[in-house]
């Protein structure tokens, strides 16, 4: 995952599964639609995560499909029909699976990183 | 989305995602708007930021499965188009296929009604019927003695029960409600209901004990089945109980059997079951014992070979108490077969197998041309092929929606082929109630829809599979540049369809040789002398109901007084009574008698002297019988040339038989050997005769130990040369004043007989020149389309010839030699196979081998010819040619 420095021109592809797990993420804190998520990944990140949207909505409606998340017309602030969508209880099971696995995986990770090496040192 | 959803709300789901996304794109053009840019630029940029929005929504509907039910249902409809387009071809080839599956299909229905029918007793898979036979296996219809049947039900482990049965013996007659009918009457063990597995639907069956020679608890008392207590006593509910009456004694009912059910199996025959006696012709082994018929359930976990081996053990001693030599040997082993086989003689399960691979054949032709139509198809379309391989469609793609399209037709094809089949079962009913005694019914059972699923995909499956492959397959480049019609692809492809071409020509020339053979032989049968005469002759076949005659003498009570009364009819110039008319099928008696110390068998017939002026037999030396050989004098007989050959004492001249004593008619006076008879056809024209002796009636009286047969069946013959239509109705009039029972008797012309008896030959002969036929009408329609296509290909080239000199004979020429190369290759091929599959039918030629050349050779000049024919009118287009038009036309 580099660093970016211009905004509005990443296209960051993300592995599935670390996409899903940051929808159900987003979604913990109440339903939104497409664009919503989107957007909030976009900020919590700090703009470095610009999620493509030939992958958002396919992934939704996997998804959706799966049983994480359920869906559900409704009127946005400015009056606007969206689809919103809203997490599940198996939504909400799978997410903590990922959470976990994603976990140990940093762990890992920066335990190589972090760690004694073998050679090159003295 | 589940099924249901797909099915009913794809459309709404669908505008859902575009109304999704549309909303997206417009909060994404409102936040750009909002942070300054202006709506040109921010909708510009929103749509490229968004990709390419057809491909996501695609990725996401692809993300609800049924993408590819979505498929199929495209490539039907496309399929369905495609067809409506090309009404022609979409004809064509739905009519050869149809052909194809429709033969396949009736075949098989009547092979499976014939062949693999259910039958009405419970698993029926594990009864098995036991006949004795000699040392080689041949078996003995008739049965086995009672004595065999105690022992092997004593001393076999291999069987759960063994039932027997035996018809009753003469004609049975039941009184009805009204009228008194003919029933097929048979003795049974009180174990058969229960080893058949049924019990009757009212009532009950015997008492279960064992048989003894004393009347046990069900004495007179008789099971109806339910055809008989529908027909004779109109269902009645109160039937139990009932007195009946049988011949002349009295039963008491008390069961009737369930609908469909009968034994022995005989769907048309109307039975009554009455509990076996055993009498004292059961207490011995020898010629007078009577047989009967044994059928028993294998235990579990046996099977039939296992048991045939412990019987066959076992009735290695049994024969030991035969006294006579010969019987000993008759019965010296055992044959075990399943019921279900045993019920269909080996020749008709023979004959009806071979159909099927014809019809199979008929089958393979018709895949065989329709795949050619589909190649010549697709590569009319490779252009359009092409092009969606361009636009990307996969290589499964292409070939799954070509092979749609062949499934499609197969379809079709199946429904036009079920109704051709429903007809051509319905045809065959009618031919085989004269000519083989088979029932068949149209209906269809999962048997019948298995095969013909089967069929539709195989032919779906065999014809489109490799066009749609080699289209599929086909490389796009080429495909798309004008002109690429020379391409090395539809040179492959024509070698391709020419071998299609070739193949279907060998497997015509296999069937037509066939038929050929087939017609041979019937036109042989038709022209083996018979030995006597047929013409105007009316033949009515009697059953007698000889409890009416008890007590008297039916010679002089029945048939006397009859033939004198039908000679008195007008135009009539003779009238005769036989047991069986030579070549009728109903009634055999088989006499066994010693000579010279000798135990020899031989058929009997029973004659009115009168006989010989209706038939007019040829006699070999000696006389016939004549109005002399009467009760009181000199006892005689006639035998034929076969008898004679085999027992005179002279080797060499059969009339030396003549004068020799044998078999005593009267108590101790023998029968002197009066006259020989040529041989003549006796039960089928192919057959070579039997030995045969017969008695005059008027010599037989009730005191006779043959006086019985005589009772019990006889044929009137007479000469006449008023028409059948304008004499029957005068017959039975006098037969019925004769006796009521013989009113229903069956009258045909002797002519009729002579037909009925050639047998399955007529018929197999008649299908085989209906799938014959066919087979090579496909031939040429195949063999026409390949080359019309190839001329309309090699257009260009033709002209360019034509402009470089070439003569319009020497294009002629061209086509045809291609023609001619294709069907010559057919022929040598054909011929090579149909040599070496002679083996398969020799069995059912007569007087003509199976390497017949005349017919080999007729057959090859035939398929010559259509082909030529069929090469004509391409090759006269190829040579009217015009070049510069050709030239010209890209």
């Amino acid at each position: 995952m580099a660093p970016t420095q211009e905004p509005y021109r990443n296209r960051i592809e993300l592995l599935q599964g670390t996409l899903d797990m940051l929808i159900l993420q987003t979604l913990q804190w109440g339903p939104q639609h497409g664009y919503g998520i989107s957007q909030v990944i976009r900020a919590q990140s700090g703009e470095v995560l610009q999620v493509e949207t030939g992958s958002l909505y396919p992934a939704l409606h996997r998804m959706e499909r799966a049983g994480w998340l359920s869906s559900k017309w409704g009127q946005t602030e400015q009056n606007q029909r969206a689809k919103f969508y809203q997490i599940t209880e198996t939504g909400k099971q799978q997410l903590a699976r990922d959470r976990s696995k994603w976990e140990t995986m940093v762990a890992a990770i920066g335990g190589i990183l972090v760690g004694q090496g073998v050679g090159n040192r003295e | 989305m589940n099924l249901w959803q797909w099915l009913f709300r794809s459309e709404a789901r669908k505008s859902d995602l575009d109304a999704e996304i549309a909303t997206h794109m417009e909060m994404a053009v409102a936040d750009r708007v909002a942070r300054g840019e202006d709506s040109e630029a921010a909708r510009r940029g929103v749509e490229r930021e968004f990709g390419n929005s057809a491909l996501v929504k695609d990725i996401t509907r692809q993300s609800w499965g049924w993408g590819w039910l979505e498929r199929l249902q495209q490539d039907l409809k496309y399929a369905l188009r495609q067809l409506r387009k090309s009404p022609g071809f979409a004809f064509t080839v739905i009519g050869t296929l149809g052909l194809g599956i429709g033969a396949a299909t009736a075949m098989f229905t009547v092979v499976d009604h014939v062949m693999l029918r259910p039958l009405p007793y419970q698993d029926a898979g594990k009864l098995v019927a036991i006949h004795e036979a000699n040392s080689q296996g041949k078996e003995i219809d008739s049965g086995a003695p009672w004595l065999d049947i105690e022992a092997w039900g004593g001393q076999s482990h291999s069987f759960e029960q063994i039932a027997f049965s035996g018809r009753l013996p003469g004609r049975t007659y039941l009184q009805g409600n009204t009228t008194s009918m003919q029933v097929g009457g048979v003795s049974v063990s009180p174990n058969l209901f229960p080893v058949l597995g049924v019990s009757p639907s009212l009532g009950r069956g015997f008492v279960q004990e064992p048989v003894g020679f004393t009347p046990g608890k069900d004495a007179n008392t008789v099971v109806l089945s339910d055809a008989v207590w529908k027909t004779a006593y109109g269902a009645d509910p109160k039937i139990l109980g009932k007195i009946v009456k049988i011949n002349a004694d009295s039963y008491t009912v008390i069961g009737v059997m369930p609908p469909g059910f009968h034994y022995p199996f005989d769907p048309s025959a109307l039975q009554v079951w009455i509990p076996f006696q055993l009498a004292d012709r059961d207490k011995t082994r020898t010629d007078a014992t009577w047989s009967y018929e044994v059928v028993a359930r294998l235990r579990y976990g046996t099977n039939i070979e296992a048991a045939a081996t412990e019987l066959n053990a076992i009735q290695k001693r049994v024969a030991v108490n035969y006294t006579d030599s010969e019987l000993r040997e008759q019965r010296s082993g055992i044959a075990v077969k399943s019921y279900a086989d045993s019920l269909v003689k080996a020749d008709l399960r023979k004959a009806l197998l071979a159909l099927l691979a014809a019809s199979g054949v008929l089958w393979l032709i018709a895949c065989v041309n329709v795949t050619n139509l589909l190649l010549a198809r697709s590569s009319a379309r490779h252009r359009e092929i092409a092009m969606r391989g361009a636009l990307g469609a996969s290589r499964w793609r292409l070939t799954q929606q070509l092979i749609i399209e062949g499934l499609v037709l197969s379809g079709a094809a199946a429904s036009l082929g079920i109704l051709l089949s429903i007809w051509a079962v319905k045809l065959f009913q009618h031919a085989t109630v004269s000519h083989v005694p088979i029932h068949i019914s149209a209906g269809v059972n999962f048997n019948i829809l298995a095969a013909l699923v089967g069929l539709t995909l195989l032919s779906a499956m065999l014809s489109s599979a490799w066009p749609a492959l080699m289209a599929a397959y086909a490389p796009i480049g080429p495909a798309l540049k004008q002109g690429g019609q020379q391409s090395g692809i539809s040179r492959a492809q024509n070698r391709v369809r020419s071998v299609l071409v070739v193949t279907e020509i060998a497997m015509s020339l296999i069937l037509l040789v066939a038929c050929g053979l087939l017609l041979r032989t019937i036109y042989t049968l038709r022209h083996v002398p018979l030995g006597y005469r047929t013409d105007h002759i009316i033949v009515a076949s009697l059953d007698i109901p000889s409890y009416r005659f008890a007590g008297g003498n039916t010679t002089t009570d029945l048939y006397e007084p009859l033939l004198e009364r039908v000679e008195r009819l007008p135009r009539v110039q003779a009238a005769g009574f036989m047991s069986q008319v030579p070549l009728g099928q109903n009634f055999n008696i088989q006499l066994g008698l010693r000579l010279n110390g000798r135990s020899i068998s031989s058929k009997l017939k029973f004659v009115s002297p009168s006989i010989q002026r209706i038939f007019a037999f040829n006699m070999l030396a000696g006389r016939f019988f004549n109005e002399q050989d009467t009760a009181t004098s000199q006892p005689a007989i006639v035998v034929n040339r076969a008898f004679a050959r085999l027992h005179s004492p002279d080797k060499h001249d059969p009339a030396a038989i003549l004068g020799t004593h044998l078999l005593n008619l009267r108590k101790n006076t023998e029968a002197q050997i009066i006259g020989i008879l040529d041989d003549e056809k006796q039960k089928s024209i192919a057959e070579p005769s039997q030995p045969e002796v017969e008695v005059s009636i008027s010599q037989i009286t009730p005191d006779s130990g043959l006086y019985q047969p005589t009772t019990m069946a006889m044929d009137l013959a007479l000469r006449t040369d008023r028409s059948p239509a304008s004499i029957i109705p005068d017959l039975r009039s006098i037969l019925r004043k004769a006796s009521p029972e013989l009113e229903s008797a069956t009258i045909i012309t002797m002519d009729q007989i002579v037909e009925d008896s050639y047998g399955s030959q007529t018929l197999a002969a008649h299908l085989l020149e209906i799938f014959g036929g066919s087979a090579l009408l496909l031939c040429v329609a195949g063999l026409y389309g390949l080359l019309a296509y190839i001329v309309t290909q090699r257009t260009r080239e033709i002209g360019v010839r034509i402009a470089l000199g070439a003569q319009r004979g020497n294009v002629l020429w061209l086509v045809l030699r291609q023609a001619g190369a294709m069907v010559i290759a057919g022929v040598v091929i054909g011929t090579g196979l149909a040599v070496l599959g002679g083996k398969l039918v020799r069995s059912y030629l007569y007087g003509v081998s199976t390497h017949d050349a005349w017919t080999l050779g007729a057959v090859a000049l035939l398929l010559l010819v259509c082909g030529l024919l069929a090469a004509w009118l391409p090759a006269r287009r190829a040579a009217n040619v015009n070049p510069v038009e050709a030239l010209r036309a890209e």
